[in-house]
């Protein structure tokens, strides 16, 4: 897959736009989702994440090839949600609620017609609490946790989408998942 | 309470898989003595396997129509960096 979008890369950037609806395609839900979990609203992080890659587009020039291209895409969706959690209100974030809810409507999406098996309800209660409990960590906590359960992302990456020593990021690990044990031991 | 805060290290050293054999060693040995530990050893694995939901969270249909429309579809996308 990385050879695939190493050359739409290229074509994009010797002038074929159209080729990048590829690049979109393949990291559409994984940008969504680091955007989903910082942010804990379903609205906003799609328009987070389409920024992201529009800004990846309009940048595409300063990406060097040689690098890994989901990092840097990343990096730029993570920047975008932590600019945008800073520029919030903070009581837009004491709101507990709104949050769980907002969890709850994008799990919902998924089972819309089938009628949910009451084990199933309960579990998407449950993912809607473990994601406000995310969403309510400290920004700086926040993001690599995210990144640390996004699959594929080796503690290294982690601090080079970051740009933050590995040291660091292990640290906030460690202090980001003390904290949520802590809001997640009784459930 | 130096050595617990020495064995919740390498509880999350375990969970960041970068534990060396030696360490391994040190903390199996102390999780079978100490059902405190053993309890904050469970809390975390845990917690890393109720954060780590990677069921289908997946971007609206028209995701890529959106972002597509909202690129300049042709030429010079040099200049319109600026």
């Amino acid at each position: 897959m990385e050879t695939i979008i190493k050359e739409r890369i290229k074509e994009v950037k010797k002038g074929n736009a159209q080729a990048f609806e590829d690049i979109v395609s393949f990291y559409q839900n994984k940008v969504y989702f680091i955007c989903f979990r910082m942010i804990g609203n379903k609205q906003e992080a799609e328009d987070l994440a389409q920024e992201a890659f529009i800004r990846a587009y309009t940048n595409l020039d300063s990406f060097d090839e040689r690098r890994k291209f989901s990092t840097w895409l990343y990096r730029i969706a993570t920047n975008l949600t932590i600019d945008r959690i800073r520029k919030k209100k903070p009581d837009y974030y004491l709101d507990a609620e709104i949050r769980g809810t907002d969890g709850l409507d994008m799990y919902d999406q998924l089972a819309m017609d089938e009628a949910l098996p009451e084990e199933q309800v309960e579990n998407l209660e449950l993912r809607g609490y473990i994601q406000t409990e995310i969403t309510a960590l400290p920004p700086k906590y926040r993001s690599v946790i995210v990144l640390r359960f996004l699959e594929e992302l080796s503690l290294q990456e982690i601090s080079e989408v970051l740009d933050m020593p590995v040291g660091t990021v292990k640290t906030r690990i460690h202090r980001g998942r003390e904290i949520l044990r802590t809001k997640l031991r009784h459930v | 309470m130096r050595c617990e805060k020495d064995i919740i290290y390498l509880m999350h050293k375990y969970l960041d898989e970068a534990l060396t054999d030696e360490e391994q060693r040190i903390l199996s040995n102390h999780l079978q003595r100490c059902e405190d530990c053993q309890r904050h050893f469970h809390e975390l694995k845990r917690t890393d396997t109720l954060a780590s939901d990677k069921s289908k969270i997946t971007t609206s249909r028209s995701f890529t129509d959106s972002v597509m429309s909202n690129i300049p579809q042709n030429k010079n996308r040099a200049s319109w960096l600026g």
